[in-house]
């Protein structure tokens, strides 16, 4: 993709640094009142999650990265890959497990996901922040306990095993959130 | 974050911008010190190491109001000041912008202590802190924060002083000299009190008049700049009277390498100069920072009724 002047960056830019994709966190114009001006960011990187600080000349050209986030549904692993289908364009694309990352904890059949294309190669999956996924396997509900504050594995369709409270029996819907793995509720849906 | 139609300051910090500038009038009326108002585009440019002027119809916009205020000085007018909009291109930030409002004043006769203590008496009523100044030159200050001498360290030892992604940015000495200051030095400036680091580098003179430093007779310029914190508000000079020298510099900064098209000098004030500035001291000092730092603000936008990308 082209090239941009430093006076274009701000938060949310997508850049190159050594060959690979990074997203601008924060942009810090620095410049005594009659001296050299410079911006000061702090970049992430889009594959590996790692912060670097960054520093350049004002006026300087740095790389774009084409980076896009697409919509589209989680349709079935076909034994190599996840296989998603853009719901724009109804083109399916097949996304390796090494981009399908952690996400692949919570990913369901029908999911609406928002996937991350940089050169039109996905490189993430980010999932709805919240999902309700069926109770495959806990240990048998305390009776009488609705109101407990104490918490216990269960294990999900997906296999995921995350914390809920005691009151909850195999069988049971749970709302949960991808980004912390935390228990929401419970839902009949 | 609000809608772009509407205002990037508050009402209160408008109250409080529109308060400042009246105790600024009355400062300067008490003192003698003549307003006036300056053109904001002139026939030639403002030539300053690192300063971009806008062009409008083969004119340029004022990046300060040095060069009309000068010419009064030379014209005969005495003690001056005014209070306008300047102009920088690509300066955006949290605490620059392209738009700004600066106040300059001259003050004939005055040394630069003189002018340090009227500048930092003028900030201090402007903002209600108290005067408490600590006074360092820049090679004191390099070698208090930073154990380097900026006169005569090599270029390696200043590398060698900035974080590895920021040497992969400087191209010169002055570069590296600069990102010292800005992020190695000022965030270390104490919060409470007025920081003045005076007796720059010659070759960051700009339009002050030459020194030696006595111990070692290294060439510095009569300049001094203010900061409360690390947040740089005023930059003054004991002004070069010579006009040779002075239009040697200029000319040379309106050529400089990193610029991306030729400067042409402001002929108007090179006459005024040849005509003769009296022996004076002049400063600017920006007044939306000013503002910021009086009302507590975080980002120079909020001072502004409509900042550059509201404009």
């Amino acid at each position: 993709m082209g090239m941009i002047n430093t006076n274009e960056l701000k938060n949310g830019i997508k850049l190159i640094f050594n060959n690979e994709p990074y997203v601008a966190l924060n942009v810090d114009f620095v410049k005594p009142g009659k001296g050299a001006a410079f911006y000061k960011i702090k970049v992430q990187n889009l594959l590996t999650g790692n912060v670097l600080d960054k520093t350049l000349r004002s006026g300087e050209k740095t790389e774009s990265a084409d980076v896009v986030d697409t919509d589209m549904e989680y349709l079935y692993y076909d034994g190599n890959d996840f296989v998603f289908m853009d719901t724009t364009s109804y083109e399916q694309v097949s996304i390796t497990e090494k981009s399908v990352g952690n996400s692949k904890e919570f990913l369901l059949e029908n999911m609406q996901c928002q996937v991350t294309l940089w050169n039109g190669q996905a490189i993430a999956v980010k999932l709805p922040n919240n999902v309700v996924m069926e109770v495959t396997y806990t240990e048998p509900a305390i009776k009488g306990d609705t109101q407990s504050r104490v918490m216990k594995d269960a294990t999900l369709q997906t296999e995921a095993v995350v914390q809920v409270p005691t009151f909850i029996e195999t069988g049971e819907k749970v709302i949960i959130d991808t980004r912390t793995r935390e228990y929401l509720g419970r839902t009949k849906d | 974050m609000t809608a772009d139609w509407q205002p990037s300051a508050s009402l209160a910090t408008l109250q409080a911008r529109e308060r400042l500038m009246r105790a600024t009038r009355a400062f300067f009326h008490a003192r003698g010190v003549l307003e006036v108002d300056v053109p904001l585009v002139q026939s030639g440019a403002n030539c300053d190491r690192g300063v971009v002027p806008m062009a409008l119809d083969e004119r340029y916009l004022i990046t300060s109001p040095e060069h009309p205020l000068k010419r009064l000085l030379a014209a005969g007018y005495g003690d001056v000041w005014a209070s306008c909009p300047c102009f920088r291109s690509g300066e955006q930030g949290q605490r620059h912008a392209p738009e700004f409002r600066m106040l300059e004043w001259y003050r004939c006769g005055f040394t630069l202590t003189q002018l340090i203590t009227e500048t930092v008496e003028l900030l201090a009523t402007l903002t209600e802190l108290a005067a408490d100044t600590e006074c360092y030159s820049y090679r004191d200050a390099f070698r208090h924060h930073l154990d380097l001498d900026p006169m005569t360290a090599s270029e390696n030892e200043l590398l060698a002083a900035l974080d590895s992604n920021e040497r992969e940015a400087v191209t010169n000495r002055l570069d590296c000299l600069d990102l010292l200051l800005s992020e190695h030095m000022q965030p270390h400036f104490a919060p409470d009190r007025w920081t003045v680091i005076s007796d720059w580098p010659a070759d960051q003179a700009a339009q002050a008049r030459l020194l030696t430093d006595p111990a070692d007779g290294a060439a510095l310029a009569a300049r001094f700049e203010v900061y409360r914190g690390r947040l740089e508000l005023a930059n003054g000079y004991h002004e070069c009277c010579d006009a040779d020298e002075l239009s040697a510099r200029l000319h040379a900064e309106g050529k400089a390498p990193e610029r991306s098209s030729e400067l042409r000098p402001d002929a108007h004030l090179a006459a005024a100069m040849r005509h003769g500035l009296p022996d004076c001291c002049g400063v600017a000092l920006g007044f939306d920072r000013a503002v910021l730092l009086a009302t507590g603000v975080s980002s120079l936008a909020e001072t502004m009724a409509f900042d550059w990308n509201r404009a």
